[in-house]
């Protein structure tokens, strides 16, 4: 008995040994671009998307949901901080947590979905993406700049947004790391696998899956307002674009769902990817992200660690 | 006023038609495979384009071009079956990753259109003589009117294809009930294959009739036909053909009746609306039979 | 003796079939109530009535040590003190055996490494210690059937229903179950045990009830349904 306890403690610190590894070389490594004078831009889209496709784990790997509508959440935190900041002269340091309620709020107008499972899910949250848009589309030039969008002037500020984003990816991947160990996080699994069987086993599962659902919500929604303030531009086409989507669930995919590793790897296996094939190729950009996701599917269905972890199971305690 | 009421009730049943075969087809690849085909639309505009081609480059006109698009989509979605959707039954959750899986096929049709014709908006320079009839007090134009005769045509090909003939029995039990029909005897692979190359088929002609009806098309409208689709599918209830059939013409004309009365955005508001709607209050569809799920 | 668990009058309808017919039952602490029937009778039925995963019609009602528990969501009767497991495994297929023995106690005060204690011991008992870090998806269906036992005694409920344990299973394995659920009997829990298997049955239920198109037909100890004739007659049929 005590040997195993023991057992199970060094497993645990392999763990967070890894964790904080890995959470230290993303650290510096990301500190360091804009004083080393590295790419900024590429880096702040990497860590954008480390951050939208290790938030949209949360609803699909842990929570078994699959929001095809994404990029609603996005849109909704960029065209907030536009708005807070343009029309409402807010600070930007008030508005960006602003766009996270702003997530929240609808990820709450949403919570009824969650009772949908499937391709049903799938299909309702695409529709009330669309619906989003719409509503953003149609509403008063003067609040949303209508087609030409809301252009937030003076403020831009790249290596400042640089590290807010690098915040915003710290404190998401911490959360993930947390939940993924947390009574949260196991509850979540369990109503992933089965929900009936979960909530009979004592799992209060509408709430435990709304849990999911806002933390899932609320980190595209900053990053939405942080990307804002970063491009200093927002529209609908670019807002609420569905390639936003296809790209978070992609990249979550290519590394794996489920696992904290997963979607951060899979980000920048693929960000890095879509960057040298746009150098090379740039019209044939969309065609290969295009290929590369039926590929994905087909020959790596369980991403880059969800592979791993299958051949080696025994690994699944240390790797986060 | 009557008479935009009119000229929306002819339309909605002209623009319903094509929503009809556009949704018949998607509920067909659901029904049999359980494969949800988020490239649909493209398919279905790649049709449009086929009819483009054939009439810019070679002067086939569209009503040739019907049973071209039929004969070309269906091989190449006999091909597509094989390359695609045998692997994807090995995953662990092949309904949901067949959504990501035609997410690619989507991206990656809408691409490679994009490179061959670009982002340009294009029309067939066709016209029929005389240009419009006379339907009552109101004129249609004859290219919509031959469109919604060749959808009948189809549509009854299709039923009686479903329903009076053999290896259109054995689709339909494949939908009602996939495992059953494997012990009976039946070759299911080569069945999907064959509903697969079906829809393909279906989707190519429904794109040339598109060619046909609506102004324009480009890359792009493919995504639009995919939402249409999804809809028609939802609202006559998730793979059953008879009720995609009822349910395009419903959603076509309730959608044109919306754009008689509601400004352009709401109309198109209302076709989401319909489907979270129908999805909320009625999953089984309007004609409350849902196939085995 | 307490009563742990009694229904009354529970009824429960599919469209025109009524699947429960205005049962009455009642087990009390240590006691073993057997539920027999034939395929279809109702058994599974009754069960997923207790625990609150259909609500009953017409008025029936379920009662958890005295208290009317009808009608509350299936996580909350089980907080209650009821504990089951399913005809067909329902395992977390994705989580390890120890997290599989964790859901139904994230809510309890103490630390996770206690918990984690208890799981263990658990699954020493029920010799699964061995695959504790497997994924629950990588058992057997015996297997799978023994960590449903195990999840289902881990938050020590009063009250626990096992629905068809022995179907499937090696009689080597079944032998070890038997045992596993007298001791939980003996523990003094009340225990409501759905089985086809009538020796085991009989072996280990202090009462039995059985059932025929959802009505309770007969009712007693062990040698009063073995005699039986309504219930030889619903068994080998006329
Ligand atoms: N969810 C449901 N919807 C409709 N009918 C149901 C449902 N569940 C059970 N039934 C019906 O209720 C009746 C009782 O079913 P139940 O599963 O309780 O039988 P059982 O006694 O457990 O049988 P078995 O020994 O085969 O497990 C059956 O006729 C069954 O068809
Ligand atoms: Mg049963």
């Amino acid at each position: 008995m005590a040997a195993r306890s023991r057992a199970l403690d060094s497993a645990d610190r392999i763990y967070f040994t890894l964790a904080a590894l890995i959470g230290s070389v993303l650290l510096v490594y990301f500190a360091s671009v804009p004083l080393l004078g590295l790419n900024v831009a590429f880096h702040f889209y990497l860590m954008l998307w480390i951050t939208m496709a290790s938030a949209f784990n949360v609803a699909s790997g842990f929570a078994g949901y699959m929001p095809f509508g994404y990029v609603a959440f996005y849109g909704i935190g960029a065209f907030t901080t536009a708005i807070l900041v343009k029309k409402a002269a807010f600070p930007l340091f008030l508005a960006l947590p602003l766009s996270g309620v702003a997530g929240i709020v609808l990820a709450l107008l949403f919570a009824p979905t969650l009772r949908l499972s499937g391709i049903y899910f799938g299909i309702v949250s695409l529709a009330l993406a669309g619906i989003c848009r719409l509503v953003i589309t149609n509403m008063p030039e003067q609040l949303t700049g209508g087609s030409f969008g809301l252009q937030l002037g003076s403020r831009a500020h790249p290596v400042q947004s640089f590290y807010v984003m690098m915040a915003v990816m710290v404190v998401a991947l911490a959360t993930i790391l947390w939940l993924s160990r947390s009574r949260l996080g196991k509850a979540l699994r369990a109503t992933r696998d089965d929900a009936d069987a979960a909530e009979m086993m004592g799992v209060n599962v509408p709430i435990v899956r709304l849990y999911g659902w806002l933390i899932s919500a609320f980190f595209p929604a900053v990053c939405g307002g942080v990307e804002a303030w970063y491009t200093n531009v927002v529209d609908t086409e670019t807002a609420f674009n569905t390639l936003t989507t296809a790209k978070t669930v992609i990249y979550a995919v290519a590394g794996g769902l489920g696992t904290v590793t997963g979607p951060i790897l899979g980000a920048v296996a693929m960000v890095w990817l879509d960057e040298l094939i746009w150098r090379q190729f740039p019209l044939l950009n969309l065609l290969i992200l295009g290929l590369a996701t039926i590929i994905l599917v087909l020959f790596l269905p369980r991403g880059i660690v969800g592979t791993l972890l299958r051949k080696k199971p025994q690994w699944r305690r240390y790797i986060p | 006023m009557e008479l935009l009421i009119l000229n929306g009730l002819v339309n909605g049943l002209i623009v319903g038609g094509i929503y009809a075969l556009v949704g018949v087809s998607l509920t067909l690849l659901y029904g049999v495979l359980r494969v949800v085909n988020f490239a649909h639309g493209e398919f279905v505009i790649a049709g449009s384009f086929l009819a483009f081609v054939l009439f810019s480059s070679f002067g086939v006109p569209p009503l040739l071009a019907v049973p071209i698009a039929a004969v070309v989509f269906f091989a190449a979605g006999w091909g597509l079956y094989y390359v695609l959707i045998p692997r994807l039954a090995r995953s662990d959750d092949p309904e949901l990753m067949s959504f990501l899986m035609f997410y690619g096929v989507s991206i990656a049709a809408a691409a490679l259109l994009l490179l061959l014709f670009e982002a340009d908006s294009r029309t067939i320079d066709y016209t029929f003589t005389p240009v419009s009839m006379q339907v009552g007090p109101i004129y249609v134009s004859t290219a919509r009117l031959v469109a919604l005769a060749i959808t009948i045509v189809v549509s009854i090909a299709l039923a009686l294809f479903l329903f009076k003939t053999l290896p259109g029995k054995a689709l339909r039990a494949a939908i009602m009930n996939p495992e059953a029909i494997q012990i009976m005897g039946v070759d299911i692979v080569r069945l999907s294959a064959f509903a697969f190359a079906l829809a393909a088929a279906l989707a190519g002609v429904t794109g040339v009739l598109i060619a046909l009806v609506f102004p324009a098309f480009n890359p792009f409208s493919g995504a639009e036909y995919t939402i249409i689709a999804f809809i028609v599918v939802v609202l006559g209830g998730l793979g059953n053909p008879v009720g995609a059939l009822l349910a395009g013409v419903l959603f076509g004309l309730a959608e044109q009746m919306a754009t008689v009365f509601l400004p352009q955005a709401m109309a198109q508001i209302v076709g989401f609306v319909i489907l979270v709607g129908t999805i909320f209050f009625r999953p089984s569809g309007i004609l409350g039979v849902r196939f085995k799920r | 003796m307490t009563v742990a668990i009694e229904t009354r009058g529970l009824t429960k309808r599919f469209g025109g079939l009524v699947a429960v017919d205005k049962v009455d039952l009642r087990a009390a602490a240590g006691e073993t109530l057997g539920i027999i029937g034939v395929n279809g009778a109702g058994k599974t039925t009754l069960m997923n009535c207790i625990c609150g995963l259909y609500r009953p019609d017409d008025g029936g009602d379920v009662f958890v040590g005295g208290e009317r528990v009808t009608g509350q969501a299936p996580h909350v009767v089980a907080h209650r003190g009821i504990g089951r497991t399913f005809q067909v495994p329902r395992v977390f297929r994705r989580m390890s055996l120890i997290d599989n023995l964790l859901v139904p106690v994230l809510d309890r005060k103490a630390p996770d490494a206690e918990l984690i204690g208890r799981a263990e011991a658990m699954l020493e008992r029920m010799q699964l210690i061995d695959l504790r870090h497997n994924h629950a998806e990588e058992l057997s269906g015996g297997q799978q059937k023994l960590l449903e036992m195990a999840r289902m005694l881990m938050p020590d409920p009063p009250i626990v229903m096992l629905d068809e344990p022995f179907a499937g299973v090696h009689p080597v394995l079944c032998k070890f179950m038997i045992e596993r659920i007298e001791e939980t009997a003996h523990a003094g829990k009340a225990v409501l045990l759905i089985s086809h298997d009538l020796t085991s049955i009989y072996r280990l239920s202090t009462r039995v009830i059985a059932l025929n198109q959802g009505r309770i037909i007969a009712e007693g100890g062990v040698d009063d349904i073995r005699g039986n004739p309504a219930v030889i007659e619903a068994y080998l049929g006329t």
